[in-house]
């Protein structure tokens, strides 16, 4: 692992000098004026929406584009033949994102400390940032595995949107049946909101357990057993092969 | 250096080897051409001994070790230069540079390099601004940034003009010199007959010669003499076999006659490249 940090540092830098860091804060700049307007008693519904949406779409979206550059300009095989492991490259994509989601976090709990006088328990938050932005960068880098372009990184995050984010939303504005929808809770931004809502209001103690471990565990599957194993594949479909 | 054994490797969708059981060995200080057409396996072979490619048959060493048992630690000891651009285009040379340097334990300093190579001045430019020349000369400052034992150079003067082609030449030289190896590969045979002590030629996936360019020119060569020279206003061709070089019959024609051209018969790196593969070269 002692590439990891310049690894870090540099897709950080990247981020920056692709302007991808400035499409970032654009959006946290619209979720904090958002936030800003909100009456104070709203807003414990709102901000867990705030958090699942940028840990969840933001992320898949940054990782993408993340990966269409490095697809467009071949430098993932020029990292492949450095002594960068694939755990080093993965993992470093994902402490990016995690970071990316924690500076969110902070913000918009900074604007709702200072302005709003609305505190919540910032650890739970902080955790539920943490695992739900890693199990959606391997989400994001599995996506992009199957993405020809940028257009196709968009088709499939829409694709995931409409299969696992929707049913989220309709359920929490009561559009789906109270039986099906306690179900949810296997969708990713579903056991998200959970996370993040537990850190804001009063949540069931088995729900945030069970959301707790099933994402934890989806990580893991989704690291071990989809993404690292492809991850050559991808690099040498990168390379013509 | 490197030790190939009865080298073969199928990709997974592929019902037929690309790869069909090659050997070869690549000495310590040697610059090795490894040439043939397009589809050949070269690129293939080239990605196995690169450890981008893992689940072959046979045997590959490096260093008197089975070339699976390196961790990823082996690219501390290799550079390899692809023949595509492969920079951050909004990340100016000097940072692309610096951003790779990181990765390894024993970075050189790029300066020397830069200034050779005719990149110093544009080392704070973006590299998505640079011309394909500029980004293949990147490309090899790249690989030779950690100082490696190994270089491995896919097409490295392809898209240079003559003058940076030279001093990428007289670098690849001067790396062999101070002992390192070299794996090429490359479509312009007088950039492989210039710098290459052996080359081999695969084709299909089985390779047809191994050999000093030298060797094979005399292989595939006619051992003779051509002569041309002027007599009553025509131009005469006649050819001599070595032997006939020897006779008085030559050496009067060179003292009596008006000679335009004297040329051996020895054949080109290109034609023995056609003759062996089967296949003309672009461009």
């Amino acid at each position: 692992m002692d590439r990891l940090i310049p690894l870090i540092r540099g897709d950080f830098s990247r981020l920056n000098k692709y302007n991808l860091f400035a499409a970032n804060f654009v959006v946290m700049l619209v979720w904090a004026t958002l936030v800003w307007f909100i009456d104070a008693g709203q807003l414990k519904q709102f901000v867990p929406v705030v958090f699942v949406t940028d840990s969840t779409m933001m992320t898949i979206l940054l990782v993408g584009a993340t990966l269409f550059y490095e697809k467009q300009e071949h430098t993932v095989n020029s990292v492949m033949v450095s002594p960068v492991t694939e755990d080093e490259y993965l993992m470093a994509k994902i402490i990016v994102s995690v970071l990316n989601s924690l500076i969110t976090v902070v913000i918009i709990s900074g604007i709702l400390y200072f302005v709003k006088d609305v505190s919540y328990n910032y650890l739970l938050i902080a955790l539920a940032a943490v695992i739900v932005t890693t199990v959606h960068t391997l989400i994001g880098i599995f996506l992009s595995y199957h993405a020809k372009n940028f257009t196709a990184v968009l088709i499939n995050l829409m694709v995931y949107s409409f299969v696992c984010l929707f049913p989220t939303l309709f359920a929490s504005f009561g559009l789906i049946n109270a039986k099906v929808a306690k179900y949810l809770i296997v969708l990713p931004p579903e056991a998200a909101n959970i996370l993040f809502g537990a850190g804001i209001k009063e949540t069931e103690l088995w729900k945030l357990v069970f959301g707790f471990v099933y994402l934890i565990a989806l990580a893991f599957v989704l690291y071990r057993f989809i993404v690292k194993p492809k991850f050559n594949d991808y690099v040498m479909r990168e390379m013509g092969v | 250096m490197i030790k190939v054994k009865s080298l073969k490797f199928r990709y997974p969708k592929n019902e037929d080897y690309t790869v069909k059981g090659i050997d070869f060995e690549i000495a310590k200080g040697e610059i090795f051409g490894f040439l043939g057409p397009s589809g050949a396996g070269k690129s293939t072979t080239q990605r196995l001994l690169i450890k981008l490619l893992r689940d072959f048959e046979g045997e590959v060493e490096y260093c008197g070790r089975p070339l699976k048992s390196y961790n990823d630690e082996f690219y501390q000891d290799i550079g390899v230069s692809f023949e595509m651009p492969i920079s951050f285009s909004k990340l100016t040379a000097m940072e692309n540079l610096d951003f790779f340097k990181q990765l390894y334990r024993h970075p050189v300093d790029v300066e020397p390099m830069l200034k050779r190579i005719g990149l110093w001045d544009d080392r704070d430019k973006k590299a998505g601004e640079f011309s394909k020349g500029m980004k293949i000369r990147l490309n090899f400052v790249r690989a030779l940034l950690n100082n490696p034992k190994m270089l491995f150079l896919d097409e490295p003067t392809n898209g240079l003009d003559p003058v940076n082609a030279r001093i990428m030449k007289d670098m690849i030289l001067e790396f062999r010199e101070q002992g390192g190896t070299v794996f090429l590969t490359s479509h312009i045979m007088s950039d492989v007959d210039e710098l290459c002590d052996r080359v081999a030629f695969i084709v299909d996936g089985k390779l047809q010669e191994i050999d000093s360019p030298r060797n094979l020119k005399i292989k595939y060569g006619k051992r003779t003499v051509k002569v041309e020279y002027k007599e009553e206003g025509q131009l005469i061709q006649r050819e001599f076999t070595m032997d006939e070089i020897k006779t008085p019959a030559f050496f009067e024609l060179l003292q009596n006659k008006d000679i335009e051209t004297l040329h051996s018969g020895e054949t080109t790196l290109e034609e023995i490249f056609i003759k062996v593969t089967g296949v003309h070269l672009r461009g």
